[in-house]
């Protein structure tokens, strides 16, 4: 046997679990997500039917599944860029050296993202409850009283709360990862700007955003599919998709029709937001330029 | 939260049912075993003992499946031993698992089911529903016309009135049996007992009687009325009842069999105005009610927020830890109705035991499901799984066992308020539409007076047109 004949098949050995591994655990179970979605099917394995495209089809035409998608999206523009700016703000203050407590706000900051989604969502649905949380007596305190309404039960404010938790919860965790990220820039590049005159806003903008780009794309996409998922855990918990259907998102609908004996349908919501996923993944990879992230 | 909470609930049910199931069984085969019944091919001999015989079985192996939720295995384990000493000669394997449905199927689909199956009401595997779609479960009315092992009356006689004729039991209105009922759970009304008690005032019997109330609970500085607002299936509670109320039987049946003009009909409006004046009375509804979880809500009620909260049989050993207002008392007020005289109603869910058609050894299967309904077994599930079966006199029988709420809310049922059973008739095969989100979700909406019951009676109407054209296209 040749030498490189020995060695391709010592790196296939090698190569060989990981890849049964994540056939077995990734590729099939897509691949199957996308079969299913083509049959009517209990999920009970008892009887399945191959139905083409009509779930669908069905999906289109199902009111329930736009407002689910329209608050998906509602939450990956309101709660997604905010998480950005917020935690790239922090990240820039505590690294700026001004603030003295900053290795205490890092740990604050950073708290929420250790803590489990379902203690999150317990955690805020107390702070709105609407007589023992926070929010509504401060409202009476500062008179305004108008305002008091259940922000969780009400259709124009569920959407907004869920959003500022879902702020609450990421932020710290981007914010962790740019930190990283300006401890790697070179404190050379600061200084020189630093001598030529430069304030700090003009350093952040020229030095640290540049030099950050490629953390940045992949936070931007890490922090518009994780509203995705992360969305399910918080909405289940706070409002299971109410009041009414005003706060339901589109996996917990697929959850809902999954556990309801409508699997296919599910399987095609699934499949729906694969597929948009990975369109927002490109678009958003796309504007911020480059190959890499 | 509330699918866990319906489950245990139903599993609740279920054990009450079996409960009642068993206390036909009746007095206690002391020592020696006292089955006599008629149980199927079996060759009895006879035994010393003037409690009864012993019966031979060909095949003495008995493979059982139990659904190990809140109740339990021990009762299971415990009842398997005791028909073991009782039958001599027999074994009985338990399987049992939180996850009983999934793990089962398989054998189910390989025709090699279990015996007997204990399944919760709200199993998700859908194992039950699909066996009872697919008629796999044994016809066992004969059970029910024999008598019971330790007493001289007919199991049918032992059991609590009304179960045995509803869907639960009885699945395709042929008048025959195929699921017995183990343990049930009741639903309605809960208020404040010492509260009402100090303060002079009485449950309600008439919607007029409770929503009189609402000047008193507002003078003392409380809502009238808080259910779990982000789960808002749990007004089925009131709901059904109040359809029961309004037409009686035929309009729950309408209801759950989506008839067309149900939402419209006399009974369905009364019942909708219940909850269009709860929205729209200044007070009735406890402030924050559609935002809050089912723990909130009922935590609020118990700190004396609202005057009155829906939940079931379950709800002191659930708020065991839950903070109170002094001296709070459960007191169960079930169901108002809409003239005086109308007894007050309260919902019933039941669980469900079944041998499936090709269970291997059906004779021992039904004897020992006799033996479920035993006085022995029914104190047996008390003390062990903490529930109440279906049986007359059951409640008295595992008092010592079970949270004096649950049982005053037990003791109502069995002393003449009216138990209600009623489950919405599956949708067809295939359907994606969830008929409970359908029915109970809007009512956010309607609490919150963003849509009003005649929206809500059209949009329903239209919901129950789907449904049956579904079902129809699925013939």
């Amino acid at each position: 046997m040749n030498k490189s004949l020995k060695k391709n098949l010592f790196l296939a050995a090698c190569v060989l679990p990981a890849l049964i591994l994540f056939a077995v655990f990734i590729i099939y179970p897509t691949v199957k997500v996308f079969i299913s979605s083509l049959y009517q099917d209990s999920g009970l394995g008892n009887v399945s039917q191959f139905v083409g495209l009509d779930n669908f089809k069905a999906m289109f035409q199902d009111d329930v599944f736009y407002i689910a998608l329209k608050n998906t999206g509602f939450l990956m523009i309101v709660s997604g860029a905010p998480t950005i700016l917020l935690a790239l703000f922090f990240a820039a203050m505590l690294t700026s050296g001004k603030v003295k407590e900053s290795n205490f706000y890092r740990v604050v900051f950073f708290f929420p993202s250790i803590l489990s989604f379902v203690v999150i969502a317990i955690l805020w649905s107390f702070i709105y409850h609407p007589t023992m949380g926070i929010i509504n007596p401060v409202l009476h305190l500062f008179g305004m009283a108008d305002l008091d309404i259940p922000v969780l039960g009400n259709r124009n404010t569920v959407m907004w709360a869920i959003a500022v938790t879902i702020i609450w919860q990421a932020a710290g965790y981007y914010m962790v990862m740019y930190i990283a990220g300006i401890d790697g820039i070179s404190k050379e590049i600061y200084e020189a700007a630093d001598i030529d005159g430069a304030t700090g806003i003009q350093s952040f903008w020229t030095i640290t955003i540049p030099l950050l780009w490629d953390i940045l794309k992949t936070t931007i996409i890490f922090a518009i599919n994780g509203v995705i998922t992360n969305s399910f855990t918080i909405v289940r918990v706070m409002t299971d998709g109410g009041p009414d259907r005003d706060s339901e998102v589109l996996l917990t609908y697929m959850y809902k029709h999954a556990m309801n004996a409508s699997f296919g349908y599910a399987m095609a919501i699934a499949v729906f937001v694969f597929a948009i996923s990975i369109v927002l993944s490109i678009i958003s990879n796309k504007v911020t330029g480059g190959e890499t992230a | 939260m509330k699918s866990i909470l319906k489950k245990s609930m139903s599993l609740l049910l279920a054990l009450g049912l079996t409960a009642s199931v068993a206390v036909g069984c009746g007095s206690e085969p002391a020592s020696q075993p006292a089955p006599e019944s008629t149980a199927g091919s079996a060759a009895s001999t006879e035994a010393s003992g003037s409690t009864g015989g012993t019966k031979e079985f060909a095949n003495k192996e008995l493979n059982i499946a139990v659904f190990q939720g809140a109740y339990g295995r021990d009762f299971w384990d415990a009842l398997a031993q005791k028909f073991m000493e009782q039958y001599p000669g027999t074994k009985i394997n338990i399987t049992a698992n939180p996850k009983l449905g999934e793990m089962i199927k398989p054998s189910i689909v390989s025709g090699n089911p279990p015996d007997f199956i204990y399944l919760n009401d709200g199993d998700p595997s859908g194992v039950t529903k699909g066996l009872i779609k697919d008629k796999a479960i044994m016809d066992i009315s004969d059970i029910f016309d024999s008598k019971a092992l330790d007493k001289d009356s007919n199991i049918r006689d032992l059991i609590l009135p009304g179960f045995l004729e509803t869907p639960y039991c009885s699945p395709y209105d042929d008048g025959k049996i195929y699921l017995a009922p183990y343990n049930y759970g009741v639903m309605g009304l809960w208020y404040n007992k010492a509260y009402f008690d100090q303060k002079g005032y009485t449950a309600p019997k008439t919607w007029d009687e409770f929503f009189a109330l609402n000047e008193k609970a507002k003078a003392d500085g409380r809502a009238l009325f808080t259910y779990q607002g982000i789960y808002p299936g749990y007004l089925e509670e009131v709901l059904i009842p109040a359809v029961y109320a309004a037409g009686g039987q035929q309009a729950v049946d309408d209801f759950t069999s989506y008839k067309e003009g149900f939402w419209k009909s006399e009974p369905a409006k009364k019942t909708l105005d219940i909850f269009s004046k709860i929205a729209g009375t200044d007070n009735a509804l406890m402030k924050g009610t559609v935002a809050l979880n089912h723990t909130q809500a009922q935590t609020a009620f118990m700190q004396g927020k609202s005057m009155f909260c829906v939940n079931g049989s379950w709800f002191e050993g659930e708020m065991k830890d839950a903070p109170r207002e002094d001296g709070f008392q459960f007191g169960f007020a079930g169901v108002p109705g809409f003239n005086a005289g109308d007894p007050a109603i309260a919902l019933v869910s039941v669980e469900q035991m079944y041998i499936p058609s090709k269970s291997k050894n059906p004779e021992l299967a039904k004897e020992f499901m006799k033996f479920i309904y035993t006085d022995t077994a029914v104190r047996l599930n008390g003390e062990k799984a903490k529930a109440v079966m279906a049986v007359k006199g059951a409640t008295e029988m595992v008092k010592e066992y079970i949270t004096p709420s649950a049982y005053n809310c037990y003791k109502a049922v069995e002393d003449g308020m009216k138990p209600v059973v009623a489950s919405l008739k599956p949708v067809a095969n295939g359907s994606k539409i969830n008929i409970s989100d359908e029915i109970y979700k809007p009512f956010s909406s309607i609490m919150n007076k963003q849509m009003t019951v005649e929206e809500y009676a059209d949009k329903l109407e239209k919901v129950y047109a789907q449904v049956r054209d579904e079902l129809a296209k699925a013939q």
